[in-house]
């Protein structure tokens, strides 16, 4: 089956997103943009998770579960999983790790806990845009360990991706590397490449895709039609 | 100044001591790798609060000799372990960068 992916875009929680992007909007205008497949990943927690789940499900567009974990280097991080309830738990896990330091909604913008009737649940409290507790190699490990898999975000920015953070590529056991739309191919040296929109507010939606052949959407599908793409 | 010297200031604890006891010349003070990569000086002190093994990566590629980790954060295992294969000393510090940087450049002369 062809699918035409997303994998990178952000809810209403996202201190950083507009608060236009709430998921029956998300996923209605994934759907006019084209796409069918599409990944939630606020950062640094999974708390809109559940109800995202619910919405796709209502909608008929699949999707995989995800956060943009802030590694203790400051680079973002792609955590992607198949399976909700795993996702919701190292969700909290990441969030747990963030510095006791409380969002200010005046000056960052607010972090809204959605259900699926989108009425809001309550707001999360720990700024969200701090960094994890997790460095690179140990986010690797516990994503792997969870069966989820692990993709350095937009490794061609210069604020927040990796090679900005490093000054290099680290040689992990990423499952794909992520570029924005027209980022430089060569950067991804060896890995699989994913292109997302890392949309915050509606109009970003469709900007970036990644076209894949899969049976199914599925955390192993992805993997193997990721690595047969890039060798192909 | 050695690294070994750096033994001698009270305010640091060494934590990673299987190190060659190169020359330190100068210091640089940067919590940005891709920054310490392409500016710092050769056999320079890094004062940082990057406590993790891709430091000890970008250490080695930009002939860091010994490394200040402030605010007592804490070193991870495969840091040191990292830091003991090249030969880089890793020292520990409850003082913020501004304070150590203040106290190796008095010591630096």
């Amino acid at each position: 089956m062809d699918y035409r992916a997303d994998f990178h875009i952000h809810s209403c929680l996202s201190p950083c997103a507009s608060l236009e992007m709430s998921l029956n909007s998300i996923v209605q205008r994934a759907r006019n943009a084209g796409l069918n497949a599409i990944a939630l990943t606020d950062h640094n927690c999974g708390f809109n998770l559940p109800a995202f789940g619910t919405i796709c499900e209502r909608h008929g567009m699949e999707c995989l579960y995800g956060m943009e974990v802030t590694s203790v280097e400051e680079a973002h991080i792609l955590c992607l999983f198949d399976q909700l309830d795993v996702a919701v738990d190292f969700g909290a896990q990441v969030y747990d790790s963030l510095p006791d330091f409380a969002n200010q909604p005046e000056k960052f913008g607010d972090q809204p806990i959605i259900d699926a009737d989108e009425e809001i649940l309550g707001f999360a409290e720990k700024f969200l845009i701090s960094a994890s507790g997790f460095d690179i190699g140990s986010l690797v490990q516990e994503v792997h360990g969870l069966g989820g898999l692990v993709i350095p975000a937009h490794i061609d920015r210069a604020m927040y991706g990796i090679i900005a953070q490093l000054g290099f590529l680290p040689d992990e056991e990423f499952d794909a590397v992520e570029l924005t739309a027209y980022g430089d191919q060569e950067l991804a040296q060896h890995f699989p490449i994913i292109r997302s929109s890392d949309s915050h507010h509606l109009g970003g939606l469709g900007q970036a895709h990644t076209d894949l052949q899969m049976d199914r959407l599925s955390v192993a599908e992805l993997r193997s039609s990721l690595w047969k793409k890039d060798a192909g | 100044m050695k690294v070994s010297e750096l033994t001698s200031l009270e305010a640091l604890t060494c934590v990673q001591d299987t190190y060659t006891d190169a020359e330190i010349s100068t210091g640089y003070t940067s919590d940005l790798l891709s920054d310490v990569m392409g500016n710092a000086e050769e056999n320079s002190v890094l004062i940082t609060i990057q406590a993790h093994k891709n430091t000890i990566a970008v250490s080695s590629l930009a002939g860091i000799t010994a490394i200040i980790i402030c605010s007592k954060r804490p070193c991870p295992e495969d840091m040191l372990k990292a830091a003991r294969d090249e030969g880089i000393a890793v020292f520990q510090t409850a003082d913020n960068q501004f304070n150590t940087s203040a106290l190796i450049a008095q010591k630096l002369g």
